[in-house]
């Protein structure tokens, strides 16, 4: 399918899910369940651009997703501005964020790099802890309108901006997977050497990747405190943030778009199906037993499973 | 086979003057001057330690020299990065090749088309283009039968042609081939110098980095000796040869 039609196609159906869920559904609790899973899909998208498509693991999820969210607190505190505007600041914030982080460790390789972004989520939330007019580190009480315009309860309204949120960094990724751009990300990720010899402008190019990263996930983290009406830096900065943003792309496949989005809907919808039945409590362990379990079984994700098994059949199929 | 074109009057292709490289205590490079003509087919060989694969890597910017200067075309080079040098025309292969594993031969030499040969002023391919020009490469190396491979379902002398197919690829004036040939068999190694006699005919100077020395002394039109970071022989293959500092390196007192 090519790149335009995809975007009209995945647009439709992101559509008839809103319609859909909001003709069918009336449980409020469905709403704030699958808006965290939204909220994964583009934290898991976000993450694999650089981590999947490039090669570089950023452990820094936390810091890009609560600076997206203390974007939107500012915003709330000075000014009285819609929430999309709100994400649509807060992408900028992070996206700043993301070439800052981008410019100073991208010559950093491997574990240095990975190192690095785990201190720069530290480094994030300490100054958050010392801000206070963001509340430091007691958080802060954001008070939520009860109706919003056009959607009626704003817990809808949010999912509903979550849901078109996933489309465009869905539709985004697999852009930029099929361009010119998402070839020379590869390149970088299977030897930096040989693509900077190819001609590939890698500094410049991993400066584009951290920087949509980090915009996106920034995005994802805008709506956040509408959605909490309570946040603090323990957790907006949460570990499982970065942990469930390296786990889901990891289960699905970091090579396709379809990776992060398979990971994200199926560990997302399992760890709410778990707060409800179990306890929360349960989510990260979940979480690192399907990732040992991937890593020893399926190391390329659950689309790398697809494709080997295609391929076997087809080798079947010809040798017949 | 076809003479080099080499003009005594036409200024050098590539030029390095006193050209410098330390790691630390150790001098890899000493004030190295080289010359390569438009079209020349140049032997670089040496020593394992003599720097040649420093020269090399000085030259194409992936290490940065730390004295002297370069010339490519009439154009310095000091501190322009490594892929503006392949875009103006200076490509290589490596030693060991670097293939991108993840992706078929023809996204393999799509890499240098769209990034090297699409990003030079005037010149815009379009994806059918491309993709003819891709196959038409692997075709001259002989892989045209395995496009859609990956490289890890290639054999050592495919591989090593892939990486050569690569490098010719970005469409360069002047391509390194450091030790294209190691560790390959007679017949293969005949293989190689084929396309690389092949490669210099259609325009491409060739800088040939080598140990097997019959490979070198049938290519070379022209030899360049490095023994520990000091060029002590530059000249025509059998005079350099006989030169007694380089029999000295090669065969001791």
């Amino acid at each position: 399918m090519s790149t335009g039609k995809f975007w009209i196609v995945s647009f439709a159906a992101a559509a008839a899910l809103l319609l859909l869920t909001r003709w069918q559904i009336q449980n409020e609790y469905f709403y704030f369940a699958a808006y965290v899973v939204l909220q994964y899909v583009v934290l898991a998208t976000a993450w694999n651009i650089l981590g999947g498509y490039t090669g570089y693991t950023n452990f820094g999820t936390a810091a890009f997703f609560a600076f997206g969210a203390y974007t939107a607190v500012v915003l709330h505190k000075l000014t009285s501005v819609p929430v999309p505007a709100m994400i649509l600041a807060a992408g900028a914030v992070s996206g700043l964020l993301g070439f800052g982080m981008g410019y100073l460790t991208l010559r950093l390789k491997g574990v240095f790099f990975a190192i690095a972004t785990l201190a720069l989520a530290i480094v994030a939330q300490t100054l958050i802890v010392n801000w206070d007019y963001v509340g430091g580190s007691r958080g802060i009480y954001i008070i939520r309108p009860q109706q919003a315009p056009l959607f009626g309860g704003y817990i809808e309204y949010l999912y509903s901006l979550m849901l078109l949120l996933s489309w465009l960094s869905v539709a985004l990724a697999r852009t930029i997977e099929r361009s010119r751009l998402g070839l020379g990300l590869a390149a970088i990720r299977d030897d930096e050497q040989a693509a900077e010899a190819s001609g590939v402008p890698t500094l410049r190019l991993k400066l584009v990747a951290t920087t949509l990263s980090g915009a996106l996930m920034g995005m994802a983290g805008a709506p956040l405190p509408y959605y909490v009406t309570y946040l603090d830096p323990t957790s907006s900065f949460n570990l499982s943030y970065a942990v469930n943003a390296v786990a889901m792309p990891l289960i699905g496949g970091m090579t396709s778009w379809i990776g992060p989005l398979i990971g994200a809907v199926l560990l997302g919808t399992i760890q709410q199906v778990a707060t409800v039945t179990i306890s929360s409590a349960l989510n990260l362990l979940i979480v690192g037993l399907l990732l040992i379990g991937f890593v020893i079984v399926a190391p390329n994700g659950i689309v790398g499973l697809v494709q080997a098994r295609r391929r076997s059949g087809r080798r079947r199929w010809r040798s017949r | 086979m076809a003479e080099p074109l080499t003009a005594a009057s036409a200024p050098p292709l590539l030029e390095a003057n006193r050209l410098a490289k330390h790691f630390g205590g150790f001098v890899a490079l000493d004030n190295i001057d080289l010359a390569v003509a438009e079209g020349e087919r140049l032997g670089l060989i040496g020593p394992n330690g003599s720097g040649k694969s420093t020269l090399v890597n000085c030259l194409c910017g992936t290490l940065r020299h730390d004295d002297g200067t370069i010339l490519f075309a009439g154009r310095r080079l000091d501190g322009v990065p490594a892929y503006r040098r392949t875009r103006l025309g200076l490509a290589r292969s490596f030693q060991l090749p670097r293939p991108f594993r993840t992706m078929s031969l023809v996204d393999n030499l799509r890499i240098p088309l769209l990034y090297s040969v699409n990003a030079r002023p005037g010149a815009r391919l379009h994806q059918a283009a491309i993709d003819e020009r891709c196959l038409q490469l692997l075709d001259e190396v002989g892989l045209a039968d395995k496009a859609r491979r990956l490289p890890r379902d290639l054999t050592q002398v495919e591989m090593r042609k892939l990486e050569l197919a690569r490098a010719v690829a970005s469409a360069p004036r002047l391509l390194f081939a450091d030790e294209a040939m190691a560790g390959l068999s007679p017949s293969e190694v005949e293989e190689i110098l084929g396309v690389l006699f092949r490669l210099n005919e259609t325009g491409i100077t060739i800088v040939l980095i080598e140990h097997i020395m019959r490979a070198v002394m049938s290519f070379s039109t022209r030899l360049v000796v490095l023994v520990a970071g000091h060029k002590i022989a530059d000249g025509e293959p059998q005079e350099a040869m006989r030169n007694p500092e380089v029999e000295r390196a090669y065969l001791g007192e």
